[in-house]
């Protein structure tokens, strides 16, 4: 019995051993690794992809998903820069990459749940869009002397970089709406059974532009929080960062299928990823060797996931049972005693 | 004797986590003779036949054809030892055409590996005009009824020379012409000497064709006997553990001023024109052949389909029905005919399907009570005696039975007026069947208004104040509790009413 | 629901149509006769010097009246790139000129430029040995070379260095890199490379890279980068460290933020592959060649050396193209 209960913990908390392992693994190779300056870093380099890989888990766990993110994070970053380069208003500028993610995102929204279009084709053909707009835009070149935007993403509030202070605030954030609102349970029902739950009286459109609202106000903040840590406006930057935020939600437990997905397994999914880069770059291994491994990790870590999870949920069919058997149980710890 | 049994296990054992499925199985089945498994959900029927055919291993145990001991170590071997399943559940793949089905797994290729698409288009052909199913071999699963795909399904493994048969609930979605069909079908299978192994719930059914009937409880065998010996009360006496008084408990109850009605409803090409009013605590009925309408028509009602015409009142008050919203506000709940379409979110827990219709109740001033929640899904539970491991339980990993009663008691969460109920007993056992006839009494007895959709012409006539018919998209005809008989009933439902008339 | 649908591709193509048929950007207007239709394929839009460049080409034909430049965009694919050599075969262009984005890639196609008789030029960076191709191109050895000779007299004894990479497979990538090899670290085997891997011409991927290494090696004399705007990204990670007063970092480029970065001192020194100096050698070599003057030419445009003697005159140049403000 305490060997089940044992591994119901491991079952349970599965992707944090992965992390945990990970930690122990790499402290043993490098004893920076856990100093508080290597800490903040990673938790800096963190901070875009993981505050991405939030937008990506609700709509995947709502039965969709977003190709697009990276883009339109340029495309916002760089008319945020641009705008706070002509007016000098920090406020206005994060104004407009909020504004900027959130229409493209109800652009998404609009061709999914109105015309049931994939998500996979509408972001896909956004993605290219946001994109070509930002080159647009800019001519292709960076724009630069971003002056004090750059603080955003280089400047600390106290002892912690405001990137992180972001991240934090959109884990709690993200945390709360998947778990204490009756949003967070419509989207776990949507991407669950979407038939049942327009069934059960759930306004499935209307999550659904709701979910994909969440994803802008993220790709959104993402943007400015890129643009000011990298100090210039790179309108061919985060290339990819789409996949980042999807390989972090995987990671985290999230189901493909759709229905299944926390922030916390998001966030610590995340951090492997993060760990991983981090302490190949401190042993120096190659950055196409790293590309390699990480690969190998994820299909590991998502391999574990599903061989768990689908021990977790045995067929039990009466509980009555169950607890009369409890007892004959216990004394048959051996199985397939009687043969 | 011993010449006669085609199939014969022998102590077979089987547990999953914290469940002893199966504990020392001993029964055999006779060439040429229908074999009947009785008992509830969750008895150990399903993963006996599941052994059977190789999808699960036994912990211990033999299996013996023809005497000769055997090891299905998969569902190709099972195949190849002449043994066929007929599923309960059914899965396919909707983008799969008919004759793609028909020959999955087993397509005829030639010396080059190519597959002999000819042979399959005229074994098709030939499989379709047989059964008189009005599809052509290129026609999409998604196109066909699911009663057509049950049949297909059947067919399927009837053609596929087999000396066992496992059905499992075959007759849960198909209608009654049907059943005669497979009936016979039965008939012609037993006199070329096939052992066939029959599920159902259906203790009519049973009676009709069984030789053998062996009724399983909590996982072991109760009793194994011919069919002449028995009768239904005991069969039933055994499954449950307990001698069942009466299988309807219809009360009297005064019916009141009319709460639901419906008049001149139209959508689309499904129906048109369809009038009816449900009294306070009345119990109403719609019968009538799968494809009638009726399932539509209750679709309609609650917001899922389009409304082209006509009005619906509750309580004497027009609605304007554009969503689900709007018929659950009004005091509408609708159980799904599809539990798995339409009813469940597998994935989650039972406790999130069960408040899934009542989450402003759990989440109010910014956050989740989850304790309030965890107590009115329990209350539920326990009004519906829902059997779940625990509130966590991903509602997959429950009987079919167990899901149906989590999805009662989340529209009972909402305290109904109008109770609409699409199949609800379908493909569920005696005990569930029971408990489902006993909440809709009570709420009856609160003075709500009852709908139930059925196929099964005993429980509409057992439960029913009044049954409506309906024929082709329209309400054929009307019949009050003294009118019932099933003539009656087929009479208006297969449209020889207006006939018999002129 | 239909009604919605087709109003948006009406949209669609309104836009389209305004833009220009997709086909690109025509620097001359009126199509007389003896005018040569030229045709560029850049690498990618997204590329910020091949934006750059392709917006020089277009200046540049401004200046030869017979000839019409179209520019297309080979997205930063092979396969688009190609299919666009192949359109410009197919749609009557007198000369083709190629901004590969894979130089292998592009050869055959290359090839089947000069097969159909038409001028063919590769460029940014060449592609080698074409029989009957011409090329205009940088050379990036000697651009990496200018910055490794200075190193060799900055860098200090026994000095710890990180090596920022492009893409491998990259031309010149890989031959600034050989540049830095055997001009460098075979002359100066004091150095030790602490760190060195691939930041893809990308200043985030460069940023982290850096990021680790300080936390790794701590102290590090030098930044040798293949490009500027990995160069920016080290820059960027210990600009407020005072322990990295005395960094050295070499980039190549000369991007508008190099040449600011080296006239405030922060930076040391770029070589300036100049998109104006390369797109005039161009429009001068594909006009020599459309008017017989001469069958082939392969020429390079000449390397500028930026330090922070001379950074200010280029700081000037980016301000009068509006990309440095004030």
């Amino acid at each position: 019995m305490k060997n089940s209960k044992a591994s119901q913990l491991m079952t349970k908390y599965s992707i944090f051993f992965v992390l945990l392992v990970m930690i122990i693994i790499s402290t043993l190779m490098n004893p920076n690794f856990l100093s508080g300056r290597n800490l903040t870093n990673i938790a800096v380099q963190l901070a875009v992809g993981t505050i991405l890989a939030y937008g990506e888990m609700v709509l995947i766990v709502s039965g969709l998903l977003d190709l697009s993110s990276g883009a339109v994070l340029a495309l916002a970053g760089v008319l945020s820069v641009s705008v706070y380069k002509t007016t000098g208003n920090l406020l206005l500028a994060i104004i407009v990459s909020l504004v900027v993610a959130i229409i493209f995102n109800m652009i998404n929204a609009f061709f999914v749940a109105n015309f049931a279009m994939p998500a996979f084709i509408v972001t896909l053909a956004t993605q290219m869009a946001a994109r070509g707009l930002a080159l647009l835009y800019t001519s292709g070149q960076n724009i630069l002397q971003i002056g004090s935007y750059a603080k955003l993403g280089q400047g600390k509030l106290g002892p912690i970089p405001i990137p992180v202070i972001f991240m934090i605030i959109a884990t709690i954030v993200i945390a709360y709406i998947m778990n204490h609102t009756k949003l967070g349970r419509s989207f776990y029902a949507i991407g669950g059974n979407e038939e049942a739950s327009i069934a059960s009286g759930i306004n499935v459109v209307k999550s659904k532009y709701l979910a994909f609202l969440i994803n802008g106000v993220l790709v959104g903040i993402a943007g400015v929080l890129f643009m000011a840590r990298v100090n210039a406006g790179l309108p061919n930057g985060a290339v990819g960062y789409e996949m980042e935020g999807l390989t972090a939600a995987i990671v985290g437990g999230t189901s493909f299928s759709g229905g299944v997905g926390t922030t916390s397994g998001t966030l610590i999914g995340s951090f492997i990823i993060g760990c991983l880069n981090n302490i190949m770059n401190l042993k120096g291994v190659d950055s196409y060797i790293q590309q390699v491994v990480k690969g190998c990790i994820i299909v590991a870590a998502v391999l574990y996931d599903t061989r768990f999870k689908n021990k977790k949920a045995p067929k039990v069919i009466l509980q009555k049972k169950d607890e009369n058997k409890e007892d004959t149980e216990k004394k048959e710890e051996a199985p397939a005693a009687k043969a | 004797m011993g010449d006669d049994i085609k199939l014969r296990v022998s102590k077979i054992e089987k547990s999953f986590p914290g469940v002893k499925a199966l504990d020392k199985i001993d029964f055999t089945v006779r060439k040429g003779t229908v074999h009947a498994l009785c008992g509830e959900n969750g008895a150990g029927k399903s993963t006996l036949m599941k052994i059977i055919n190789g999808i699960y291993k036994p912990d211990a145990g033999e299996i013996f054809i023809d005497g000769q001991p055997v090891r299905i170590k998969d569902p190709i071997k099972a195949r190849s030892l002449g043994i066929a399943m007929i599923a309960q559940e059914l899965n396919y793949v909707p983008e799969m055409s008919v004759e793609e089905n028909i020959f999955l797994g087993r397509l005829p290729v030639d010396k080059l590996g190519r597959v002999k698409w000819k042979e399959v288009r005229e074994k098709t052909v030939k499989l379709l005009q047989e059964e008189h199913l009005p599809y052509k071999p290129t026609d999409k699963l998604k196109m066909l009824t699911t009663s057509d795909i049950q049949m297909l399904e059947i067919m399927k493994a009837i053609s596929n020379d087999a000396s066992i048969i496992v059905m499992d609930e075959p007759t849960s979605s198909i209608t009654q012409k049907e059943v005669e069909l497979l009936f016979k079908k039965i008939e012609i299978l037993k006199a070329k000497g096939c052992a066939i192994i029959y599920i159902s719930h259906k203790m009519d059914e049973v009676f009709r064709i069984a030789d053998d009937i062996t009724v399983f409880r909590d996982g072991t065998v109760v009793k194994s006997m011919q069919a002449k010996d028995t009768n239904i009360d005991e069969v039933i006496a055994l499954m449950v553990g307990r001698r069942m008084e009466n299988v309807y408990p219809k009360e009297e109850i005064e019916i009141g001023e009319p709460l639901l009605e419906v008049e001149g409803l139209k959508s689309g090409q499904l129906f048109e024109d369809v009038s009816f009013h449900v009294g306070k605590g009345e119990i109403v009925g719609f019968a009538g052949l799968v494809g009638a309408g009726r399932t539509e028509v209750m679709r309609t009602l609650f917001g899922l389909e389009h409304i082209d015409a006509g009005k619906v009142k509750v309580h004497g008050k027009e609605l304007s029905i554009k969503r689900v919203s709007d018929s659950t506000k009004a005091g509408m709940v609708m159980l799904s005919e599809d539990r798995r379409r339409y009813g469940i979110i597998p994935m989650r827990s039972v406790r999130e399907n069960a408040s899934l219709s009542s989450l402003e109740k759990f989440f109010y001033g910014g956050f989740a009570h989850r304790k309030e929640e965890e107590k009115t899904v329990a209350k539920y539970f326990e009004k519906m005696s829902v059997k779940t491991p625990s509130q966590e339980t991903p509602i997959q990993s429950l009987s079919g039975g167990n899901q149906q009663k989590v999805l009662l008691a989340k529209w009972m969460m909402r305290d109904p007026e109008v109770m609409i109920l699409d199949e609800p007993t379908r493909g569920i056992d005696v005990g569930a069947k029971f408990e489902i006839y006993k909440l809709m009494t009570e709420v009856a007895q609160a003075g709500k208004a009852v709908v139930m959709v059925s196929s099964e012409l005993p429980e509409l006539i057992g439960m029913c104040d009044r049954i409506y018919v309906m024929n082709q998209g329209h309400i054929a005809g009307e019949l009050k509790r003294e009118e019932f008989s099933q003539e009656a009933i087929m009479v208006y439902a297969t449209g020889t009413h207006s006939i018999i008339q002129e | 629901m239909k009604k919605y649908l087709a109003a948006f591709m009406a949209l669609a193509m309104a836009a389209t149509a305004l833009t220009g048929c997709g086909g690109g950007e025509t620097a001359t207007d009126e199509t007389s006769g003896d005018v040569y239709k030229v045709a560029y394929i850049a690498r990618a839009q997204s590329d910020s010097f091949a934006a750059w460049l392709a917006n020089e080409m277009v200046a540049a034909a401004e200046e030869y009246p017979d000839i019409e430049l179209t520019v297309f965009d080979g997205q930063a694919d092979d396969a688009k790139e190609n299919s666009a050599i192949e359109n410009a075969i197919a749609n009557g262009f007198d000369a083709v000129i190629v901004q590969p984005n894979n130089g292998e890639a592009q050869r055959p196609y290359v090839e089947q430029v000069v097969a159909a008789g038409l001028v063919a030029i590769t460029t940014n960076s060449r592609i080698a040995d074409i029989e009957g191709a011409s090329s205009v191109d940088a050379d990036p050895y000697k651009q990496a070379q200018v910055n490794a000779e200075l190193a060799l007299e900055q860098v200090p004894e026994n000095a710890k260095v990180v090596v920022l990479n492009g893409p491998s497979g990259n031309f010149h990538a890989d031959e600034r890199r050989v540049a830095w090899q055997e001009v460098f670290f075979d002359a100066r085997p004091d150095v030790t490379i602490v760190g060195e891997d691939y930041a893809n011409w990308n200043k985030d991927e460069a940023m982290a890279l850096m990021e680790d290494w300080t936390i790794a090696h701590g102290d590090i004399d030098a930044v040798i980068s293949m490009n500027d705007n990995m160069a920016a990204g080290a820059l960027e990670v210990v600009k407020d460290n005072d322990m990295y007063d005395d960094l050295l970092v070499y980039g190549v480029d000369g991007t508008a933020e190099a040449c600011l970065l080296i006239e405030e001192g922060r930076m040391t020194s770029t070589c300036l592959q100049s998109a104006i100096d390369l797109a005039a050698l161009n429009l001068e070599t594909v006009h020599k060649l459309l008017t017989g003057e001469e069958t082939q030419i392969d020429t390079d445009i000449a390397e500028v050396l930026i330090t922070q003697d001379n950074a200010a005159e280029y700081v000037e140049m980016y301000r009068e193209r509006g990309q440095i403000t004030d």
